[in-house]
């Protein structure tokens, strides 16, 4: 995880551990995705509940569509399941079926986990992310990167803190 | 009625109407489009970078979504960029929008909004501030 200026609300990439990046997903479908983008997050401790987190997910997924368009999903729960703001980003190349409503499949995934008490900044975190994955540059640095370290500098490089 | 669209705008009472918007879709088991139009980028000036309006955007629509979340109502969620009556519009023909929740104090012309849109449009006041 990168490091923050202790005076900023951490940026993305300070929010996503490297064990947490995923550049070919194994999974096909969206739970199955969701369920790969977890165990990190679970190994490193953030979500301690594994099962009670992942139904949190579904649930809203079940309820609602979390792909945003332009090939983007981000799954998102905040639980007491989950201890820190935390990402977890994953590439699909066949992409995966998160109900978008463009129609298309979701090729660039990120799940936030969010603790249940922090509301204000799980909104902040979920409005820059949709926001910095409009943009098409990001959308394909992310597409083109090759390692941990690419998806890294493409966040840093578009991701302004604040 | 099944496909309510609210009008989310950076106002004073938009949490107010918001939440008024997603009552209504419980109510009813209808599902909320909560819709953002931003300005297009040649109408931006150089200090509300586009980013930064998107940003604000995507923060109010989660807003929503959170309110809509916790009350079980299905939403979705709608940033566009361009003239807000014009997208309305389209947006109301696309997804067969059977109502439009806007607040009084809405930046979209009252009179304008109800000739140039095809649904229905329901106008909810926000609480005085004293």
């Amino acid at each position: 995880m990168k490091s923050m200026d202790v005076n900023m609300t951490p940026s993305l990439a300070a929010l996503l551990p490297r064990s947490a990046i995923i550049l070919e997903l194994a999974a096909r479908t969206k739970e199955a995705v969701i369920q790969e983008l977890v165990k990190p997050l679970v190994a490193d401790g953030v979500v301690t509940n594994e099962a009670d987190f992942i139904a949190a997910i579904l649930r809203r997924e079940n309820l609602e569509s979390t792909g945003i368009g332009l090939g983007v999903a981000i799954p998102h729960a905040r639980t007491n399941a989950a201890k820190s703001i935390t990402l977890a980003f994953g590439r699909s190349d066949s992409g995966v079926d998160f109900a978008s409503l463009d129609g298309k499949p979701s090729h660039i995934i990120f799940l936030i986990a969010a603790p249940e008490n922090n509301k204000r900044e799980y909104i902040s975190v979920l409005a820059r992310l949709s926001s910095l994955l409009r943009r098409e540059e990001v959308r394909i640095g992310l597409n083109r990167a090759r390692t941990a370290d690419e998806v890294y500098a493409v966040l840093e490089q578009h991701d302004r803190p604040k | 009625m099944e496909r309510i669209l609210l009008l989310v705008e950076e106002t004073p009472g938009a949490g107010h109407v918001g939440d008024w918007a997603v009552r209504l879709c419980r109510r009813l088991s209808a599902r909320l489009f909560a819709l953002s139009v931003i300005p297009a980028r040649p109408l931006l000036n150089a200090r509300s970078p586009v980013l930064d309006a998107e940003e604000k955007a995507w923060r109010l629509l989660y807003e929503v979504e959170d309110a809509a979340f916790a009350e079980n109502v299905p939403a979705s969620l709608l940033l566009e960029t361009g003239d807000p009556l014009q997208r309305l519009g389209e947006l109301c023909r696309s997804y067969k929008i059977e109502l439009i929740v806007v607040s009084t104090d809405s930046r979209v012309p009252a009179l304008e909004l109800i000739r140039r849109t095809p649904s229905p449009v329901v106008f909810v006041k926000p609480p005085k501030e004293d």
